[in-house]
């Protein structure tokens, strides 16, 4: 025995004992993780999820950010360049600074996947699986064709022309939207396993809806709108009137235009701006386009604004377009039957006694503006033909928001339901038809709602860093001549640095900060991802359910709930 | 429900971090004092001896039988840790053990009752750090006002009613008070920038001697806010400049976090019962918030407070997120 001194030991407790005690019982609310649906996500009518593959090229798995981007939307290339981003308006980013540039990734993981060969992460189908038509292989149809393969049906793709594209192939310019890419985009689809392309076969000529209905476990119409809306003033029409649509289909297929030293173009959609910029482009001293409207963003009202992108206006002026808006062409001045000039006037749609807006015309504002052609682009109708039983004389294809028309398993979608008026659109249509045919004929759940979505008031803003959008270069006005593409598009530095401005609403960025505030080691970290897509777990034998972690949490993917 | 691949008790042995203060404790929900210890002990490592005043982290940590501290603890009385401190340096310095000494102690136990003995700690040198988590009343028996409760703060001790807005009495300099001891180093951090806060307690656990560090730590309890709200409340100090984020040595400014943009301190007032009265409809209520005011913009000037332009680690910089948990250094 050792004669040292004795210490009372007071009280001693073995390390960490304390947690014998479980503080979870105090818990009258717990913490969850809820992937929450980003805005832009909802906002995609392609269904595209920008959120996920923003987080993956922040990541640097940029092949990974393009498979998830094409799971919904098989031609981000094309969107990239043309789509009007409607995911960028609804963007929360912007409460911040400025939307995130969504659309410059899409277009960079669309061109990086054609530079580098990147295959769709689609399966074959089963050689004998049940096969679907697709009617038209523009947008939707592409899509819908794209989709079917995507749940295992084989699909046959029809169309009139020799090639796949749809109007973007045949109206929209090359400057915005080089043939390269919708090349590379088309091909790499139609050349998928189990797709069977079937060019110069007109529906209503070489076969019809029962031929179809009998060879295929469904059908899907996307025939767009081909038929220019027929234009006369007062009854006249000039004798060498030329149609917008027709032009700018001339001009794509062979480069050639009718050269004009001054020039109206009436309208206010897309065909009428592209229209307009073409001509310039052809050496016209003066284009002007006549519209009823106001310039995009700008009218007294929705109705009130030209239907075409904001951005398309926007460069058309800079390249000298003259927009004379909430104007009308009243009357034609002729020489014989070639047009000498317009007569405008002060025009606006306004509601007359029943309430239907009609153009009305102010008298005693009429001006003569000397032209030397006059070219309507004033929008673009359904062809009927083989369509008469679906139509009932209706101008559109009426259907419900999968895309049915409402007879046996027919489906339809992109322009020619009146509704869609985008490429982002169409393809949202024919994603749509294909989910809600292989459910119907499958018989299951079709698709999840897109809830609850994940708004401003879910982020914690402290969080965040301000950071500027990056700046899209676009060619001097100068240098944009020819079919040369105007944009060229973002460097990969930028757009992995856009990528990183995502605030990545709704869905875990791995930030710790749960991990870090919380006072009672409640959060622990996985080394690998869970299911529910984040590193982190709650341990609830400890969790006071103070609500620290879901206030702190920046991107809003904790949530409190009760309970009892 | 997420599936988790392995049991929760393993997943926890295997955190990539150190648990000073394991989970069990009884602090009150969203208690900013525990967490403050937690971010504390987690980043100054397991070669540690703390002595502990008495007061809440003290109390809610060990309650007989169970203990929540996983390095070796010792509860002094509410007026000694320093001096428990500095014998406990002393014992292993003789032993020629190198194991860091952590003083930890509420704003009762430092700018009050254990006053002297760290003075006298500092004054003799050892090697120890002081931490004062700064709840700003006694929080432990109930809210009573400290040298710490800033002005026109309510406490049982000084409540507000038709006399008094809350206490009379000015907040205690204490860092002056420290500084003027020719010490090595002493800083203020908060729960709300644990970059921050890690980063100085591991500056202050390099320097051979005599360091203090002064946590503002929220007691949802005794300042009346949501226990959700104890971050949120924390940078709302700093950014009003209430709280002013420095570092001292040998009693000179050596850095602050500067404000990039100050907040109005009412901002960080109206979240809090505690001030609740000075948002009254009558000009003594307005007065005493002025006066609040004009104390936040006095640290601004006094320290430089006012940042240039943006940069990292300024108030708004300092708590920015990465993809990927970049922060948890
Ligand atoms: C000039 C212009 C510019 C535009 N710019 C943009 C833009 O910048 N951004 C944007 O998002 N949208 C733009 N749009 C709109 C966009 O192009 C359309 O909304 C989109 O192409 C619609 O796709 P779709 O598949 O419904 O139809 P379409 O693209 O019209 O494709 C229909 C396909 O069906 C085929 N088809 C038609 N009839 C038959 C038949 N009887 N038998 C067999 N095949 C047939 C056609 O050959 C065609 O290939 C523009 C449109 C025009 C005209
Ligand atoms: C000498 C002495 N006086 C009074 C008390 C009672 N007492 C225990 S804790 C405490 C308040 C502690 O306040 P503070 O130091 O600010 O720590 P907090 O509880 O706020 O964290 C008091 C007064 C005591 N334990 N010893
Ligand atoms: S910040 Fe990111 S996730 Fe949120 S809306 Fe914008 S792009 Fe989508
Ligand atoms: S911070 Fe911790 S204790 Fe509070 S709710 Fe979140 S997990 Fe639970
Ligand atoms: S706080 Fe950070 S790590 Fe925790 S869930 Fe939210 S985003 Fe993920
Ligand atoms: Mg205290």
């Amino acid at each position: 025995m050792s004669n040292k001194p004795r210490i009372t030991p007071g009280g001693v407790a073995q390390a960490g004992a304390a947690m014998a005690y479980h503080t979870g019982s105090w818990r009258t609310q717990r913490p969850t993780h809820v992937h929450a649906i980003a805005p832009c996500h909802h906002a995609c009518p392609a269904g595209e999820d920008p959120q996920a593959y923003l987080a993956l090229l922040d990541e640097d798995r940029p092949r990974e950010a393009w498979e998830a981007l094409v799971a919904a939307n098989p031609l981000p290339g094309v969107t990239g360049r043309v789509c009007p981003h409607f995911c960028e308006s609804a963007c929360n980013r912007s409460e911040l600074d400025e939307a995130v540039a969504i659309h410059s990734v899409e277009r960079f993981l669309g061109d990086e996947a054609l530079a580098q060969g990147w295959a769709y992460p689609v399966d074959p189908p089963a050689a004998d699986a049940p096969i679907v038509a697709a009617v038209g292989a523009g947008p939707a149809g592409l899509s819908f064709a794209y989709h079917a393969l995507q749940l295992g049906w084989r699909a046959r793709l029809f169309d009139a022309l020799p090639e796949a594209g749809g109007v973007c192939r045949s109206a929209i310019p090359t400057y915005r939207l080089p043939r390269t890419v919708l090349d590379g985009e088309v091909e790499r689809l139609l050349s998928l396993p189990g797709l069977e392309f079937q060019p110069h076969m007109r529906f209503g000529l070489d076969f019809d809806l029962q031929d179809l209905l009998q060879d295929h476990a469904g059908v899907f119409l996307g025939l767009g709108t081909q038929r220019p809306h027929p234009w006369d003033i007062g009854g006249a029409i000039p004798a060498d009137l030329h149609n917008g649509l027709d032009l700018l289909k001339e001009w794509l297929d062979h480069g050639s235009i009718p050269s004009y030293r001054r020039v109206a173009v009436v309208g206010g959609g897309n065909t009428s701006v592209d229209l307009a910029r073409v001509l310039k482009r052809a050496g016209a001293e003066h284009v002007y386009l006549v519209t009823h409207a106001a310039l995009p963003n700008q009218g007294e009202s929705p109705g009130d604004e030209m239907p075409a992108l904001a951005r398309e206006v926007a460069q058309a002026l800079e390249e000298g377009v003259e927009i004379l808006t909430h104007k009308g062409v009243h009357r034609l001045l002729l020489q014989g039957e070639r047009v000498v000039g317009v007569e405008i006037t002060h025009m606006k749609k306004l509601p007359d006694a029943s309430g239907h807006a009609v153009r009305t015309a102010f008298e005693g504002t009429e001006t003569v503006l000397p032209v030397d052609a006059v070219i309507p682009a004033v929008g673009e109708v359904i062809d009927p033909t083989g369509l008469e039983a679906l139509l009932n004389g209706a101008p559109y294809l009426k259907t419900d928001q999968d895309g049915f028309a409402g007879h046996a398993l027919v489906y339809a979608g992109g322009d020619m339901n009146g509704r869609s008026g985008t490429v982002t659109e169409a393809i949202g249509d024919g994603r749509r038809a294909a989910m809600a045919l292989h459910a119907r004929v499958r018989d299951v759940e079709a698709y999840a709602p897109l809830s609850p979505i994940a708004g401003w008031e879910q982020i914690n803003p402290a969080y965040y860093e301000p950071s500027p959008r990056i700046q899209e270069t676009v060619l001097p006005v100068a240098k944009r001549t020819g079919c040369a593409e105007i944009e060229p598009g973002p460097s990969a530095h930028q757009a992995h640095r856009e990528a990183g401005r995502c605030l990545s609403c709704g869905m875990c960025l791995a930030c710790d900060n749960c991990f870090t505030l919380c006072p009672d080691q409640a959060v622990l970290k996985s080394p690998e991802n869970l299911e529910d897509g984040s590193r982190y777990v709650f341990d609830y034998d400890y969790c006071k359910g103070c609500g620290l972690c879901a206030r702190e949490c920046p991107c809003g993917f904790i949530q409190m709930i009760d309970e009892y | 429900m997420t599936a988790v691949p392995i049991p929760l008790s393993d997943l926890r042995r295997r955190q990539p971090r150190f648990t000073g203060i394991s989970p069990g404790h009884r602090a009150c929900q969203g208690c900013g004092e525990l967490l403050a210890a937690r971010l504390v002990t987690e980043a100054a490592g397991p070669d540690v001896v703390v002595a502990n005043a008495t007061g809440c982290l003290e109390v809610t940590t060990t309650n007989w039988p169970d203990s929540a501290w996983r390095v070796p603890w010792i509860h002094s009385l509410f007026e000694n840790t320093a001096a428990v401190a500095s014998g406990i340096e002393a014992a292993l310095k003789a032993q020629s053990r190198s194991s860091k000494v952590l003083a930890f102690a509420g704003d009762g136990g430092t700018f009050d009752i254990g006053f002297q003995a760290l003075s006298g700690m500092i004054e003799r040198g050892h090697n120890v750090l002081y931490v004062c988590y700064d709840n700003e009343a006694y929080m432990n028996t109930g809210v009573q006002r400290s040298g710490s409760t800033p002005v026109g703060a309510a406490t049982t001790t000084s409540p507000a009613g038709k006399e008094r807005l809350g206490k009379r009495h000015l907040k205690k300099d204490i860092l002056s008070i420290i500084a003027a001891h020719y010490m090595p180093y002493a800083a203020t951090a908060t729960v709300a920038y644990p970059a921050d806060l890690r980063h100085k307690v591991r500056r202050a656990i390099e320097v051979e001697g005599p360091t203090f560090l002064l946590v503002h730590s929220p007691c949802p309890q005794g300042w009346g806010h949501d226990g959700s709200r104890t971050v949120e409340v924390a940078r709302l100090g700093v950014q009003s400049g209430l709280v002013p984020l420095i570092e001292l040595e040998r009693g000179a400014v050596t850095g602050v976090m500067p404000i990039r943009e100050p907040r109005p301190v009412a901002d960080y007032l109206k979240a809090q019962a505690r001030f609740r009265h000075l948002f009254a409809d009558s000009a003594e209520a307005a007065r005493e918030l002025q006066h609040l005011q004009a104390l936040a913009e006095h640290n601004i000037e006094r320290y430089g407070l006012s940042a240039p332009g943006p940069e990292a680690h300024d108030s708004e910089g300092a708590d920015t997120v990465r993809r990927g948990g970049n922060q948890w250094a």
